[in-house]
């Protein structure tokens, strides 16, 4: 038990980001579930319609279905490579010798470059005229009938705004997890290894245990972000072509700054906030489950 | 002394929202009324702000930057604050959002849209035909300007700045090497685009990416065989894309699209690529205004290109109900006056303003949305340059409007997408009907109640 003047310190420093949090993003939260039962342009008066928004995207709405689909996919995308991709140069690291900083810097690059720059960048290297660079080393290497519109053709389109945003974020996770990797005790992996255990067994028995905790945090964090990823797929393609690359955050985004329907724009961000708590939800408890198994 | 803390956290809590909602309620001016034009008072130079979306380095705004300075050297105190978001859908979000908070400067730009008409139903926007009947310069303007501002009911609440005319710019060596002609018709265009191809040309380079491009090709048909009312009858319902001259216009899209019409890869090609691609003599055929005459009627054009550059008008059709002189000329995104903000001093500028802008507009070489002032040709210009100005006096009555200022935005941005589609070849001319029906069916009519 705190003493008094302890506990007041606590309050005092404690009140004021809780404050701020309530006023950023739970009135935020609460404002859109209060709006989404409204219909509202923003101008004329708002027009109570009890959740005949909900009924509409959820029954009458296939472009808020496609999108949904749209960001599951996106989402795996981007999870594979930022995950994935950051677990693989993290344990690579930690075989190197030398160069770890510059390696570690070069990786995090990306992270810092801002977002409308990076979409330019890959605008160019996915462009087919003018010739961008993934087209010219298809050319070069003699696979010039591969050549694509890439951010044109509804199949390929969805895997080119996910693959920035997941090369983007990988350097990050890869730091958060090679230093979780490095907390990892040399002794309990070298009498694994006298004992006879492969690269694979000690990766899998001792490593990947042993930062499980820093795995789901790196995982809820990915994925929430993921699942509010807007910038890069905005700036690529606006959604298109159709709506091949439109992500729930994108359709809410039109629904409410081009359509002026900020009430049904509000209703897909109330889902947007629920899909976010059930996607952190099932990491938990799958993650969990698996490390009490 | 606990219960004292927490009354006083409830009373905390309280005063803060009481604050908030104060501070939302801020927002709201009083009305005024939008006809009085010529309010009493005494002028009071102050700052005054314009939320516009027009290029930064643009005619426009170089000449209202001139005016301003003209206008604050005999009143002191007065400056001209110009906002401005050239990319117009981040720009209509940013209007829109201040609407929305009752936030909008004394001038903004709109064009004709839903959402424009219910700000001008409430009393937001000045009544721009009695305000510029009552500076005297009414007259001045081209009607055809003035028409392209208007809403469907007649009624002017924009004040246009610009005159322009849309041409199909071509390169006539490549015609020349793929043995093809002008297109007579809108019917010709599949054959020619099919020619071009053939010859290893490219036929039309479009920007894909920002979509209005695009979406002009869905204007033109219909325009033609049905005039302009039919968009008007479409967008609140009552004419049908599965009517014969919705269905004529779609299968020619989708024609367009089988001809392989536009580069491919066209709806990731942005403004400048496109351009690029016709002004390097890789494509044949280039849509796109006058507002592009300094780089394709000048010295700034590829000397292996500029003797090769002309432009047609948009083609008829074989039954065509409207002239070959009727075409694309739109005055481009108006400026409005918000009424609330109105007072002597903006009527006095924009007096002022007014009848200085054209003299000084047309000095850039532009197009003036009045008669009154003359374009002065720039001395590096191509003979091509004075040939589209002059075709200007020579535009007839009705103008081809641009569907997106029209269709109500879910619409319109559901057309934009399916467009692509169909020129794609992704989506059926059937399945584009229905689609488009059905969408325009739910939106269209609610909103221009």
């Amino acid at each position: 038990m705190l003493p008094q003047r302890s506990r007041l310190s606590v309050l005092v420093f404690l009140v004021p980001p809780l404050a701020l949090y309530g006023i950023a993003v739970l009135l935020p939260i609460f404002q859109s579930l209060f709006l989404s039962f409204f219909e509202w342009d923003g101008i004329s008066p708002m027009l109570f319609v009890g959740v005949e928004n909900y009924v509409h995207m959820f029954t009458g709405d296939a472009v808020f279905w496609t999108a949904f689909r749209n960001t599951l996919g996106y989402v795996a995308i981007c999870l594979v490579l930022q995950l994935g991709g950051a677990l693989i140069v993290a344990s690579l690291l930690t075989l190197l010798r030398r160069g770890r900083e510059l390696v570690k810097t070069l990786y995090i690059l990306p992270a810092v470059i801002s977002t409308v720059a990076i979409a330019f960048l890959f605008q160019r290297i996915y462009s087919l005229d003018p010739e961008g660079l993934i087209n010219q080393v298809l050319e070069f290497v003699g696979l010039g009938g591969l050549q694509h519109a890439w951010l044109s053709d509804v199949n390929t389109v969805l895997a080119a705004v996910s693959i920035p945003e997941g090369w983007r974020f990988t350097g990050l996770y890869m730091l958060i997890i090679y230093a979780a990797l490095l907390a990892v005790p040399a002794e309990l992996e070298e009498a694994a290894k006298l004992d006879g255990a492969s690269w694979w067994q000690t990766f899998w028995r001792i490593r990947f245990p042993y930062i499980r905790p820093v795995w789901i945090t790196t995982t809820i964090i990915a994925t929430t972000n993921a699942l509010r990823g807007f910038d890069i797929p905005y700036l690529l393609t606006n959604g298109g072509p159709g709506q091949s690359s439109e992500l729930l955050t994108t359709y809410m985004y039109k629904t409410a700054f081009t359509s002026t329907n900020y009430g049904y724009a509000s209703a897909i961000s109330v889902f947007v906030v629920v899909e976010c708590l059930v996607a952190v939800g099932l990491i938990f408890v799958l993650l969990r489950r698996k490390a009490d198994a | 002394m606990r219960t004292n803390r927490a009354r006083l956290a409830v009373a905390a809590t309280v005063a803060a929202f009481g604050l908030l909602l104060t501070g939302c309620a801020a927002g709201s001016g009083t009305s005024a009324d939008p006809t009085n034009v010529d309010p009493e008072g005494e002028i009071t130079p102050h700052e005054i702000s314009w939320l516009l979306s027009r290029p930064a380095d643009g005619g426009v705004i170089t000449a209202m930057e001139q005016i301003a300075d003209e206008y604050a050297k005999d009143h002191p105190g007065f400056a001209l604050n110009l906002i401005t978001t050239p990319d117009r859908p981040s720009y209509i979000q940013k209007y829109e959002t201040l609407a929305a908070a009752n936030k909008l400067p004394e001038l903004f730009d709109t064009d004709a849209t839903p959402f424009a008409q219910k700000l001008a139903a409430n009393g937001t926007m000045m009544d721009a035909e009695a305000l510029l009947k009552d500076l005297g310069v009414y007259d001045d303007y081209r009607p055809a300007a003035l028409n392209y501002q208007r809403f469907d009911d007649g009624s002017l609440y924009m004040v246009p700045f610009e005159f322009q005319l849309e041409f199909f710019w071509y390169n006539k060596a490549l015609f020349e090497q793929a043995g093809v002609q002008v297109p007579k018709t809108l019917d010709d265009f599949p054959a020619m685009c099919t020619a071009l191809r053939d010859a290893g040309i490219t036929p039309i380079a479009l920007d894909g990416q920002d979509q209005w491009p695009l979406e002009r090709y869905m204007a033109y048909y219909p325009f033609r065989t049905a005039g302009p009312d039919y968009v008007q009858q479409l967008k609140k319902g009552d004419a049908t894309l599965s009517d014969s001259t919705g269905e004529q216009a779609v299968q020619w899209l989708s024609d367009l699209g089988s001809a392989g019409c536009f580069q491919d890869g066209f709806s990731s090609t942005g403004y400048s690529d496109a351009q690029a691609s016709f002004t390097s003599g890789k494509a044949a055929v280039y849509n796109i205004g006058t507002w592009e005459l300094n780089s394709l009627a000048t010295d700034a054009l590829d000397p292996a290109v500029r003797d090769d550059i002309d432009y047609f008008t948009l083609p008829v059709t074989a039954d065509s109900v409207t002239a070959a002189n009727e075409y694309v000329s739109p005055s481009g995104i108006g400026m409005a006056v918000n009424s609330k903000t109105y007072d002597p001093l903006v009527r006095d500028f924009l007096g002022f303003a007014l009848k200085r802008y054209p003299e000084v507009y047309a000095a850039t070489g532009a197009l003036s949305p009045t008669t009154t002032a003359e374009t002065t040709i720039p001395a590096n210009a191509t003979p091509l340059y004075q040939r589209a100005v002059d075709q200007a006096n020579d535009v007839g009555e009705k103008t081809a409007m641009p569907w997106d200022t029209q269709l109500d935005p879910t619409s319109n941005t559901r057309l934009q997408q399916e467009l692509t589609l169909l020129l794609q070849g992704e989506v059926a001319p059937d399945e584009f009907i229905s689609t488009m029906d059905g969408v325009i069916a739910d939106n269209g009519p609610k909103a221009f109640q």
